[in-house]
């Protein structure tokens, strides 16, 4: 018996590390280990006013910080039963596809196209050739996500304009226009740009993915809000009850506890998103020259982004004919109440729930992270790809490449207070 | 210019400062020109020769003794140490957990809480010395690229240690604390980010730390003057300076 540790992963965000455990060049065994150190996110909110909870819960994670503010808010405002007005949800929905954008742009160019392109880094293939159009056309489109995120938000990372009760500020008018029209340049280009994303030649040959996809209940070609969840079983879940699905698994090796629905795996994602959407009929089936296996995540994102940018679109307009005068914000008293709301991040299903006390103050908390639930698919995905393979140098390669497909974002999945199991 | 050997090595943090860098889009084919990366993990498969390092940067605070390992040796390794961000600089938001940390660990890790060791995390430089600040929550851009672009030329930029008021005035914004009666920290808090918060109408939540000779006494009144109670003061005021609380029963 002999253990290959891959340490650590690379082009993924948060640290973590692999064990392959092989007998006689069989692989048996495989252990995602998250070695990021651990933030008690939600042990430091409790006793804490509600309004001091979006601004605190942003900072688990840089790259997904909208998306857990947003989470966040709509939380306690359904604890505190507190309708915000129409114009407030499109800004943050632009906020949040802003964030889908530059987390994609970032997932696909930054961290898996120097794989295609036989680099170590993206900063490799610039210093080849600063002008390599793919690399230079993915980081305007993840510049595009910014932009986005700085307008409906006020900053790239860690917005402010987003707090309990609507929004602070509608974006300005020059911005939106200007916005506007970086957005309809990018219909037109998006698809060549993305293609490489969704040709098989692109990634070695992958086994079928495992696990029963996991998502927001789809209604449109791309949510990522919703009340309930959908699997790829055929059954529906109310947001409310998503602990009856997801059971949590503590792992003695790892510093996030894995989600998992007991005997059942759980896929979340840009891949589990789009099963679900094309189940549901809300999207047609793909043709057979799509990635397999684990790869189709890259070309389910890039799908998303074309989407992303149409929507956005919309959104920018909607947003322009507001009246400057109408409400934003409403106002939020504190109270007791418990709220669940469930998001489609980036990188999969994120579900935050808080219960107030009388006094407004967060008496529980619980977040539950996308690559917390995909840790078990990760490993099941691992052991299956890489059964053929021998040599320890190609190993470690389509281990990386393996792990860097599903997107895991670690520094979210350690945010948490449990972390247990005994061994 | 000169060539520069450079490392981005993250600690307890949420990866904004290394992401930061990397949303420098326009600059990034610039900075490949003469930035070579021996250990950014975030962005680059490269493994770490353990070489000489012109300059390293830190984000994020030390709260497991193998963090404290890897900051002295890059220490040892490099010439120029650049602490970025609120964690790296004061504990951050981390910090923010407090209570008995043996307790909420037990509660945490149960049967497995004697093999997890972490503790209370503290700022960069509580161990090492750190030769530039670049401070925010997240921390600018355009620090990042002076600080790069300085390094290339054998020196480091002299960052603003002012407050934010400084660059809101100059912005000609609309004062949210006085016009307004918002609770914005502006007056205490370390300009670089040009105002960004204030002048998109939001008032400055202090995410670059403490000015030069801060006066967080007027500060701390003037809120209490807007109706703040105590508490809430506290907890605004407290949100992104950790480490200078610790000193202070609570």
């Amino acid at each position: 018996m002999r253990t290959i540790r891959l340490e650590p992963l690379t082009r993924v965000e948060g640290h973590g590390r692999v064990e392959l455990l092989l007998e006689k060049d069989r692989l048996l065994e495989v252990r995602l280990e998250i070695t990021e150190s651990p933030r008690l996110f939600e042990g430091l909110v409790l006793g804490r006013s509600f309004r001091e909870v979006p601004a605190l819960v942003c900072r688990i994670c840089a790259i997904c910080s909208s998306v857990h503010r947003v989470a966040a808010t709509s939380a306690l405002e359904k604890a505190l039963k507190v309708e915000i007005p129409e114009a407030a949800r499109w800004v943050r929905e632009l906020l949040l596809l802003g964030g889908h954008i530059e987390s994609h742009a970032l997932h696909l160019f930054c961290l898996v196209y120097p794989d295609i392109a036989g680099a170590e880094s993206l900063v490799e293939v610039l210093r080849r050739d600063r002008e390599d159009p793919i690399a230079s056309g993915g980081l305007a489109l993840k510049a595009l996500g910014n932009q986005m995120q700085s307008v409906a938000g006020g900053r790239t990372i860690h917005p402010v304009n987003i707090e309990v009760g609507g929004v602070l500020k509608l974006p300005e008018n020059a911005r939106l226009e200007e916005l506007d029209e970086e957005l309809s340049r990018w219909e037109e280009s998006l698809p060549d740009l993305l293609s490489v994303f969704a040709s098989g030649k692109s990634y070695p040959p992958s086994e079928s993915i495992r696990g029963v996809h996991l998502s927001v209940s789809p209604t449109a070609e791309l949510s990522i809000q919703g009340e309930s969840l959908a699997l790829s079983d055929g059954r529906t879940v109310s947001s409310e009850k998503y602990k009856d699905l997801l059971v949590e698994r503590p792992v003695v090796y790892s510093n996030a506890r894995q989600s998992g629905g007991g005997e059942d795996l759980f896929l979340v994602g840009a891949m589990a998103r789009r099963e679900n959407a094309v189940r549901s009929g809300v999207l047609p089936s793909g043709s057979a020259s799509r990635p397999g296996g684990v790869y189709e995540n890259n070309a389910a994102q890039a799908d998303e982004l074309i989407e992303a940018v149409r929507r956005a679109r919309h959104l920018v307009r909607k947003i322009r004919e507001v009246d400057p005068a109408a409400p934003l914000k409403v106002e939020a008293r504190p109270g007791p109440g418990i709220g669940t709301t469930v998001v489609e991040a980036p990188r999969g299903l994120l579900i935050h729930q808080y219960a107030l006390d009388d006094m407004g103050r967060v008496a529980a908390a619980d977040i539950v992270t996308p690559t917390a639930i995909n840790q078990g698919a990760i490993e099941q995905q691992l052991l299956a790809d890489l059964q053929s393979v021998t040599s320890p140098a190609e190993l470690s390669d389509r281990a990386q490449q393996i792990v860097r497909a599903f997107d895991p974002c670690i520094s979210c999945s350690v945010h948490l207070l449990h972390i247990s199991r005994s061994s | 210019m000169k060539q520069l050997r450079l490392a981005y090595v993250r600690f307890t943090s949420c990866c904004g400062c290394q992401l930061t860098l990397l949303n420098c889009e326009r600059e990034l084919p610039d900075l490949a020109g003469f930035a070579e990366w021996v250990n950014f993990d975030m962005a680059s498969s490269r493994r770490d020769d353990k070489g000489r390092l012109n300059a390293v940067l830190i984000e994020g605070s030390i709260s497991r003794p193998e963090e404290l390992d890897t900051l002295l040796e890059l220490r040892r390794r490099a010439d120029v140490l650049v602490a970025v961000g609120a964690c790296a600089l004061t504990g951050g938001v981390n910090t923010l957990a407090g209570g008995d940390r043996g307790k909420l660990c037990d509660m945490v890790y149960q049967s497995t809480a004697a093999k997890k060791t972490t503790f209370p995390p503290q700022p960069v430089s509580r161990f090492v010395r750190v030769d530039l600040e670049i401070a925010g929550c997240p921390p600018e851009r355009e620090e990042h690229l002076r600080t790069l672009a300085s390094l290339a030329r054998d020196s480091l930029p002299a960052l603003p240690d002012y407050a934010v008021c400084m660059e809101c005035r100059q912005r000609e914004n609309r004062c949210l604390l006085i016009e307004d009666d918002l609770p914005c920290l502006g007056p205490v808090t370390r300009a670089g980010c040009r105002a960004l918060c204030p002048s998109f109408g939001v008032l400055c939540e202090g995410c670059r730390g403490l000015a030069d000779e801060a006066n967080r006494g007027d500060m701390f009144r003037l809120l209490l003057e807007l109706g703040l109670s105590e508490q809430e003061i506290r907890a605004r005021m407290e949100r992104f300076t950790g480490v200078f609380h610790e000193n202070y029963p609570s």
